[in-house]
């Protein structure tokens, strides 16, 4: 089978898989949560009130029609307007969709490209100093609280030093760069620590397989072994730990967001939360789930690109 | 005679363990000619891998550790030159293949690929053309049908014969001096393991290699060696060219291994040569016994062999012929 007749066959078992996916949001938000008019209008509301604004939210057409609206708009990204803030959700969509992205993109190809280079690094000085202190650190940074991060970069870096904005957001390349730069720096710092444990270990796992010894046989050096030989077996099992996270950096950091002013997709989520905009979160949750389905895709597709092994069944 | 190539002297190697240290290789000595096969026969254990990986210097450090002797190869101690220099001896003029075909080969590279790498390493002169053409042509050599459809092959598409193939044409590449070869059939079914060996004896002839073969198969021997040592607990045990071993062997765990391969002159045939049985155990290196390593296992032992006159020398005996015992068979 060619590579592009594996994408299409892929693509067709990615349907029914959508269709569970808005099934169980559909459960999760219309069949088992609880009136959202109660929170709504308060408690004192009366039967009237409740009616209309059920009729007026569309709570009470025939469930199934529900669940048709719910894969309709996970195919047509129209999710329908906020309660909260009457706004079209796709358009808060677009809008939060940059910001967050300006974030975590960058953060996310930066930690990549810093822990496979330290993990390489530390693989190879394995069981030395380096290694020990390398990792060592790691566990360090892992073990502070992401608080710490983000007060002590705020307090120190950005108002005592004034490297950095200390909050907020402005649209528009080059004037989001301020803003962005000490979240990008905190969310490397807390992806760095895991990320270089997991890889060295893969890099470790390597570096005592058979072919490392034929390597060493044929009179290679110890750095074209490792970056050679050992990075490309390794990266098959790095790129799956990897891709699978790209469709949650669209949504942003929750915590990051919040706690820098920035309006993107996780600080949309959290007020939606907050304010028990039922539509909103829906909107997130299809979102994060087709987003999910097509990384899925994606990975498996890499997954044949890098390892020859795979076969294309 | 021909030409020596190399020399392995006293060749002490020692491994530090959790349980303290043993010798796994103990005062070896040896020597490889050119177009000659030494054979190295012994059971699981008794050093014969670590023998070979001491030559290429791959004794995984910690916890190995070469600690006495010489390698000398064309005269060269290759146990004190710097590592760049042992870099452009192994797979140049030293080269080796191993036990496990499945996993020896890089999985996410060609095999052309992995021909071509040595190629490059040692032989700059060769352009990117001449590399292809030169991995094709060592492919033919190996007995791989279609070797240019072959050479863009990933391991896994090949079989475990076929990868030992592989593995032969890399390691003959770029034409060794020496070429050792660590159990090459071992992994392999009895058919394969005839052709592999026809194979190096065939190659053996155009190019004028020296080999180790070491196996623990008396029946490879047999089919592929002049000259052959016995090894037990690190040490050399018996010497001799494979006429005199087999015809007669003065040791007697030489002798108890000549006896138990099952048909012994089936060889072509279908029988396989089996791990050859002896009574007993191999003793652990952490706790070798005073005196004779084989004692345990020997019908011949007497009071001398249990250690009051230390353990017995390997000392020679008739025309080439060396022997570590205290009652050599007559
Ligand atoms: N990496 C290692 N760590 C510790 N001990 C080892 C190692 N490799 C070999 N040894 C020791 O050396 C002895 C000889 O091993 P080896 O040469 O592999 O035997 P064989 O004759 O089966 O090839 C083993 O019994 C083991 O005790
Ligand atoms: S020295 Fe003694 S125990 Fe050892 S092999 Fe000879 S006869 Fe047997
Ligand atoms: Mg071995």
């Amino acid at each position: 089978m060619s590579l592009s007749a594996y994408v299409i066959r892929r693509l067709f078992y990615v349907i029914p898989v959508i269709l569970g996916v808005c099934f169980l949001i559909f459960i999760i938000f219309n069949v088992v949560s609880p009136d959202p008019t109660i929170s709504m209008l308060g408690k004192h509301a009366t039967k009237a009130q409740v009616l209309e604004l059920r009729e007026a939210l569309g709570l009470n057409r025939p469930l199934y029609m529900q669940y048709v609206d719910t894969v309709k708009s996970a195919l047509t990204f129209d999710f329908g307007r906020s309660w909260s803030t009457k706004q079209e959700i796709s358009e808060m969509i677009k809008q939060g969709a940059i910001p967050s992205i300006t974030v975590t993109f960058p953060a996310f190809f930066l930690s990549f490209i810093i822990s496979v280079a330290l993990s390489l690094f530390v693989a190879f000085y394995r069981g030395g100093m380096l290694d020990k202190s390398i990792v060592f650190v790691c566990v360090a940074l892992m073990s502070i609280s992401s608080l710490v991060y983000i007060l002590v970069g705020q307090w120190f870096f950005a108002f005592k030093l004034g490297l950095f904005e200390i909050s907020g957001y402005e649209e528009g390349f080059p004037y989001f760069i301020p803003y962005v730069m000490l979240p990008i720096v905190i969310t490397v710092i807390l992806g760095v620590g895991p990320d270089v444990r997991f890889y060295r270990t893969v890099m470790l796992d390597e570096i005592y397989q058979d072919y490392v010894r034929t390597a060493r046989s044929k009179g290679l050096g110890e750095k074209t072994i490792m970056f050679k030989h050992v990075l490309k077996n390794a990266m098959v099992s790095i790129i799956t730990y990897v891709v699978l996270r790209i469709p949650f950096l669209i949504l942003g950091s929750l915590l990051i967001e919040s706690f820098f002013g920035i309006p993107g997709l996780g600080g949309i989520t959290l007020k939606a939360v907050n304010s028990s905009d039922f539509p909103v979160i829906k909107a997130m949750a299809v979102l994060s789930g087709i987003a999910t389905i097509i990384f899925n895709v994606i990975t498996d597709v890499l997954y044949v690109v890098v390892d020859p092994r795979v076969k294309l069944e | 005679m021909a030409e020596k190539i190399l020399e392995v002297k006293d060749l002490v190697v020692e491994f530090k363990t959790d349980r303290g240290k043993i010798t796994a290789v103990n005062g070896v000595n040896f020597e490889v000619y050119k177009g000659k096969t030494l054979g190295i026969v012994g059971e699981s254990g008794s050093g014969k891998s670590v023998t070979a990986l001491s030559i290429m210097r791959l004794i995984p450090n910690p916890p190995g550790r070469v600690t006495g002797g010489e390698i000398l190869y064309r005269g060269q101690n290759v146990l004190d030159i710097p590592l760049d220099d042992m870099r452009t001896i192994r797979g140049n003029k030293i080269a080796m293949i191993f036990q496990e075909p499945m996993t020896s080969l890089n999985p996410v590279f060609t095999v052309g690929n992995q021909i071509e790498e040595v190629l490059e390493l040692h032989q700059k002169n060769l352009s990117k053309q001449e590399r292809t053409d030169k991995a094709i042509e060592m492919l033919r050599l190996v007995g791989i049908p279609s070797p240019e459809k072959r050479v863009q092959e990933y391991p896994h598409q090949l079989s475990g014969g076929m990868r030992q193939r592989v593995m032969i044409a890399m390691s003959l590449a770029c034409e060794p001096d020496i070429l050792i070869a660590d159990e090459p059939t071992t992994a392999l079914d009895v058919t394969i393991q005839a052709q592999i060996l026809e194979l190096m004896k065939k190659l053996q002839d155009e190019m004028g290699m020296g080999i180790i073969m070491i196996t623990h198969d008396l029946g490879v021997v047999a089919e592929t060696c002049d000259d052959v040592a016995v090894m037990y607990c690190g040490q050399i045990v018996e010497q001799a060219d494979v006429k005199t071993l087999f015809g007669h062997p003065r040791h007697p765990y030489t002798k108890g291994l000549i006896e138990s391969i099952p048909s012994f002159d089936s060889t072509t045939g279908g029988e396989k040569g089996r791990l050859p049985t002896i009574e007993g155990m191999v003793p652990s290196l952490f706790e070798l016994p005073q005196g004779c390593n084989f004692q345990n296992r020997c019908a011949f032992a007497t009071e001398k062999c249990k250690g009051p006159h230390g353990e017995p020398k390997l000392e020679a005996i008739g025309s080439g012929q060396m022997v570590r015992c205290f009652h050599p068979l007559s």
